[in-house]
């Protein structure tokens, strides 16, 4: 599915040059679920923002489907992220002053969908993640991982191929936590590819391969043996 | 804890370098253009109110009802009346006094020079509190050969030598003779509807001949002001107008049998204090004000300032969301509501004190060209205790309603959800009152753009309408009726026709746009019935129509070479004689008696007075259309063009080319035939706009205010703007994680802001239209209404745009930033 290859980052400011990642290299299959580790500081959003796009390395390749996309401008850059990939943040994300219908459907709205298919599988996702019955409330009125939920709905709801999350379980109590972790199993059991920044181990465990980012490096790389 | 306050207002005033600057800017231009026009009007109110009997002073409005016409209104009056109300008022009357301006030709130390000099009646002295500088004024207005004139005359004639004694040859009308200079007063001072130069007494016998200045009950020509006796109500004297006229108006002779004076005028009382602000009608000394322009101003200065506050109210509400957090911890820590509202309200205020006072700097700026443009000087007095209280009264409003809201809705904050959440602090309601603001302001802006147009519109509309004559490459020379070359004018036509570039000359009575009055009764000739039918008169010569170009529609012009044409001198002529002549006139005066189509009128006859007992049938021999000779903002009269051998005071030529070089030899020519009468002229076009001053300062003024009201409202919608892009970066950076362009972003805020602007445009449209068809009322000639449409459209579109580039480019700017800066901090 995509491939990087001795992938740097160094931010600059005023003063400081920070190598966020350093030489990295990383290949995820179609069809993955992995799992991206590492204490606070060591690059693994930073990974994870080039990997969806949002940032550009600084050097480096970034092969995505066949096409190196280290280059491409924003523009570019948007219309493949908008095709294929599906964000969950860590803080949900949602916008405050839309309903849960409204915030999954904004997913397809810069798709050029007509608004009745829009509909239908926003009704769609909505079932699947099991928050139809709150398809009218602002998210303020969620618990936290009620409106996780949305935010996966919202992911997936453009049928993207990829999902990348950043610390998804990280604001959530043990058990939402793990309801989180179940959908993101199911999803990637019917193909879905999943990349996940996780602290904990136990959540790590859902994926097949754990990546451990240390300052930048990639340090080792954990296969865990099929069951 | 007060120390705590003030240093976190300041820092806070500098940490939000664009909030401070943009709430103190709006506030500042906002408060300059509210003090700006304040001082406009309190001027405009203070006039005439220095003299010591200002409050018993009035002034006498004539109102001419002329069957077949717009009641003609004018604020002077006849000369006997002066006489007249002194006898019939003589228990409610004090005093009594006439002014009637001449340019009598003035010959002084080997200058020769025309000025204007009021004649008036002694009692001047008893009415008006003029400030004698020197000299003697109650004698000198005793005294038909004393001239008394103010500093201004005195410091231009006479410079460093003493005025008092000087001698001045004057020559008006018949009279020739020397004046010795009795006295000088002080200017009067701009805010005096009262604007006199130089005073002469009154002397009737020098006017025997020339009966219309002071006798004739017929003619208005002085501006007659009383003064009412102690204890008398003016209503006294308004209730016996009607008797008044019909007692003492000696003109049975003049009308018609079964009618009384009291049918064809109608007089009325002003008070002076009234004079500026109530234009009561033509022949004041000076344009005067209205109040209709004063309320306008007024409120347009309550609008700037409303829009400023809405600025203010606005920014402070949208600043909230950002200090929740400070007051949450403020409340934790202990501070009760009271203290947090009034720590609210001081930096509020503090921002307005700020505000005021780059204000009044603005306002020092400006003054100096607002002064010359107002053509008048405007002081801001800092001691000036009612000034002042009004500026801190209004910074202690502006303040107080800029912080109150803010302040209460901070300081209601339940700290426990803005401490836990990281949600956004804003109420709907706080949301939906500043969108209200927000098209409040919008509204008002959108109102003035369209007043402005149309003021401004009309103004245009005015200077280029067809008077129905030609007005370019027109020049008139006036002074051809004054004693030197009066007898030679004729002459000095003849030479100036011989000039190059001359097409064609014409000696009238009237100019354009003089707007002066005066009128003839006709009668129809075995139309008993028809009676004596009262119309306008111009004076013209056999040339008027080619000078000016009137086409004819019907029949023909004065030709040279057939003797009967034109009105007859009643010269050698006997008592009840009746001699023939012919007459042109315009299409209303065919209405008016009734001769059917232009066409039909051609050879009908109506029958004039022509001097000494001597009447003439006048043969009607064309047709021409209603032109706006006398003045392009009054109705069209019935008017006849009379060709006889009445006095002529213009020469109008009709030139091509060069105007500088033609009136250098027009000069010179006059020059050499008639060395003591003063060169004057002017061209056509230009008299013609000049009608137009008021609207033109109107509109000017205006547009000027408008556009600060605009920026204003703009500073606000930009501060508003940058405030909700930094509310919804959140939002703007899940969008752009969501696949949003840049142009859906820039879209998205754009139609944020578009939307009260749009719903401003449809609460401001027909509220402005509405005003301005009001407004445009008052004039004759106006612009069409179906106008205001587009007008409206245009200023929605003005609105709209300034919204959008206000808008657009903070937009842009938020919509290209990498989404997750957004996004990281959560
Ligand atoms: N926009 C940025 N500007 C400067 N430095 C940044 C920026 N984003 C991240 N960094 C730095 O890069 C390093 C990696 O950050 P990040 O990828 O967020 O770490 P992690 O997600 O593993 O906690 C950190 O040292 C961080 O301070
Ligand atoms: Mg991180």
């Amino acid at each position: 599915m995509l491939k990087l290859h001795n992938l740097s980052k160094v931010y600059r400011t005023d003063e400081v040059e920070t190598a966020a990642l350093n030489s990295v290299n990383v290949e995820i299959e179609s069809g993955e679920f992995v799992a991206i580790m590492g204490p606070s500081g060591c690059g693994k959003s930073t990974l994870l923002n080039i990997i969806g796009m949002l940032d550009s390395p600084s050097s480096g390749d970034y092969i995505f489907m066949g096409e190196n996309v280290a280059g491409y401008n924003e523009a570019k850059l948007s219309n493949i992220r908008k095709q294929n990939i599906g964000f969950i943040f860590q803080s949900f994300n949602l916008i405050d002053e839309l309903t849960v219908e409204e915030n999954i459907e904004l997913a397809l709205l810069y798709h050029n969908i007509p608004a009745s298919e829009r509909r239908e599988r926003v009704a769609h996702v909505m079932d699947k993640v099991g928050i139809a019955h709150r398809a009218k409330h602002m998210p303020s009125q969620l618990s936290g991982g009620q409106q996780q939920r949305v935010a996966v709905a919202r992911a997936v709801v453009g049928d993207q191929a990829m999902i990348l999350a950043d610390e998804p379980t990280g604001n959530l109590d043990s058990a939402h936590g793990q309801e989180v972790m179940e959908m993101l199993q199911q999803l990637n059991a019917e193909g879905t590819t999943i990349v996940m920044v996780t602290h904990s181990p136990a959540h790590a465990d859902y994926a097949r391969r754990t990546i451990n980012l240390f300052d930048g490096h990639v340090v080792t790389e954990n296969l865990r043996a099929a069951e | 804890m007060f120390q705590n306050y003030i240093s976190v207002a300041f820092r806070n005033l500098i940490k939000h370098k664009l909030y401070s600057a943009i709430n103190i800017i709006g506030l500042a231009v906002g408060l300059a253009a509210c003090v700006l026009i304040t001082l406009f009007v309190r001027d405009e109110l203070s006039y005439d109110t220095f003299w010591d009997e200002a409050d018993s002073l009035y002034r006498m409005n004539t109102t001419f009802n002329v069957p077949g016409r717009e009641p003609f209104v004018t604020v002077m009056a006849m000369g006997p009346a002066k006489g007249a109300l002194e006898r019939y008022f003589s228990e409610e009357i004090e005093a009594v006094t006439r002014f009637n301006n001449e340019w009598p030709v003035i010959q002084y130390d080997d200058k020769v020079f025309s000025e204007e000099v009021y004649f008036t009646d002694p009692t001047t002295v008893d009415m008006f509190s003029l400030d004698v500088i020197a000299g003697d004024l109650k004698a000198s207005l005793n005294d038909n050969s004393t001239l008394v004139v103010n500093e201004s005359f005195a410091k231009k004639h006479f410079g460093d030598r003493d005025p008092i004694g000087q001698v001045m040859t004057l020559t008006y009308y018949a009279t020739t003779r020397d004046f010795r200079i009795g006295a000088v007063y002080k200017d009067l001072p701009h805010n005096s509807v009262l604007d006199f130069q130089a005073l002469i007494m009154i002397d009737e016998a020098d006017f025997e001949n020339f009966p219309w200045e002071f006798q004739h009950w017929f003619s208005v020509n002085n501006n007659i002001f009383f003064k009412l006796k102690d204890g008398v109500s003016i209503d006294t004297v308004n209730a016996r107008w009607k008797d008044f006229t019909d007692t003492m108006m000696d003109v049975r002779a003049q009308i018609e049998p079964g009618t009384n004076p009291s049918d064809f005028v109608t007089f009325s009382s002003q008070a002076l204090l009234d004079i500026q602000l109530y234009p009561a009608g033509d022949g004041e000394m000076k344009p005067t004000g209205d109040i209709k322009t004063v309320m306008i101003f007024s409120a347009i200065a309550g609008l700037i300032l409303l829009i400023a506050c809405i600025n203010f109210m606005n920014l402070a509400t949208a600043k909230s969301t950002q200090r929740a957090r400070e007051v949450a911890i403020r409340k934790v820590m202990g501070a009760r509501r009271g203290q947090l509202v009034t720590q609210f309200l001081g930096e509020s205020i503090l921002l307005a004190l700020v505000g005021l006072a780059l204000g009044i700097v603005l306002v020092e700026l400006t003054l100096p060209f607002y002064g010359d443009f107002l053509g008048r000087e405007l002081t801001f007095s800092y001691t000036d205790g009612i000034t002042m209280a009004i500026l801190l009264g209004l910074i202690a409003f502006v303040g107080v309603l800029g912080g109150f809201y803010p302040a209460i809705a901070l300081s209601g904050f339940l700290p426990a959800r803005v401490l836990k959440a990281n949600k956004s602090a804003e109420t709907s309601g706080s949301v939906l009152l500043r969108n209200a603001l927000v098209v409040l302001q919008f509204t008002i802006s959108i109102g003035l753009i369209v007043s402005t147009a149309v003021v401004y519109g009309q103004m245009v509309y005015g200077q280029n309408m067809d008077p129905g004559f030609k007005k370019d490459n027109m020049l008139v020379i006036r002074n051809v009726g004054e004693k030197g070359m009066l007898h030679q004018q004729e002459a000095f036509k003849q030479e100036v026709l011989r000039l190059n570039g001359v097409n064609h000359a014409s000696l009238t009575m009237g100019r354009p746009a003089d707007g002066n009055e005066s009128n003839t009764s006709v009668e129809i000739p075995g139309d008993p019935d028809a009676g004596s039918i009262l119309l306008g008169r111009q004076g013209v010569d056999v040339d008027f129509f080619d000078t000016y170009q009137i086409p004819f529609v019907a029949g023909r012009k004065y030709e040279e070479d057939r003797a009967q044409d034109g009105a007859p001198s009643s010269d050698g002529a006997t008592d009840g004689e009746i001699l023939q002549g012919s007459i042109v006139v315009n299409e209303r005066t065919i209405a008016r008696l009734g001769f059917g189509s232009p066409e039909e009128a051609i050879g009908r006859v109506v029958r004039m007075g022509v001097g000494d007992g001597v009447q003439a049938d006048l043969e009607v021999i064309g047709v021409v259309p209603d032109i706006n000779f006398q003045s392009l903002k009054q109705i069209i009269r019935p008017e006849m063009y009379v060709m006889d051998d009445g006095w002529r005071g213009n020469l109008t030529v009709n030139f091509s080319g060069d105007p500088q070089a033609l009136l250098a030899q027009i000069e010179s020519i006059w020059q050499q035939m008639a060395p003591t009468v003063p060169f004057s002229y002017e061209y056509v076009d230009q008299a013609l706009a000049e009608e137009f001053e008021a609207e033109q300062a109107l509109a000017t003024m205006l547009g000027a205010f408008s556009m600060l009201a605009i920026a204003v409202a703009c500073l606000g919608l930009y501060g508003l703007a940058s405030f909700t892009a930094e509310r919804r970066t959140k939002e703007i950076g899940i969008r752009k994680v969501l696949g949003a362009s840049v142009v859906d972003i820039v879209r998205l805020l754009i139609w944020q802001f578009s939307k009260p602007v749009l719903v401003a445009n449809l609460i401001a449209w027909p509220l402005a239209a509405y005003g301005m068809m009001m407004w445009l009322e008052s004039f004759p000639y106006r612009l069409d209404t179906w106008l205001l449409a587009p007008l409206c459209v245009v200023a929605g579109l003005i609105a709209l745009t300034i919204a959008w580039v206000t808008v657009g480019g903070n937009a842009a700017k938020v919509a290209r930033a990498n989404p997750i800066k957004a996004l990281r901090y959560e």
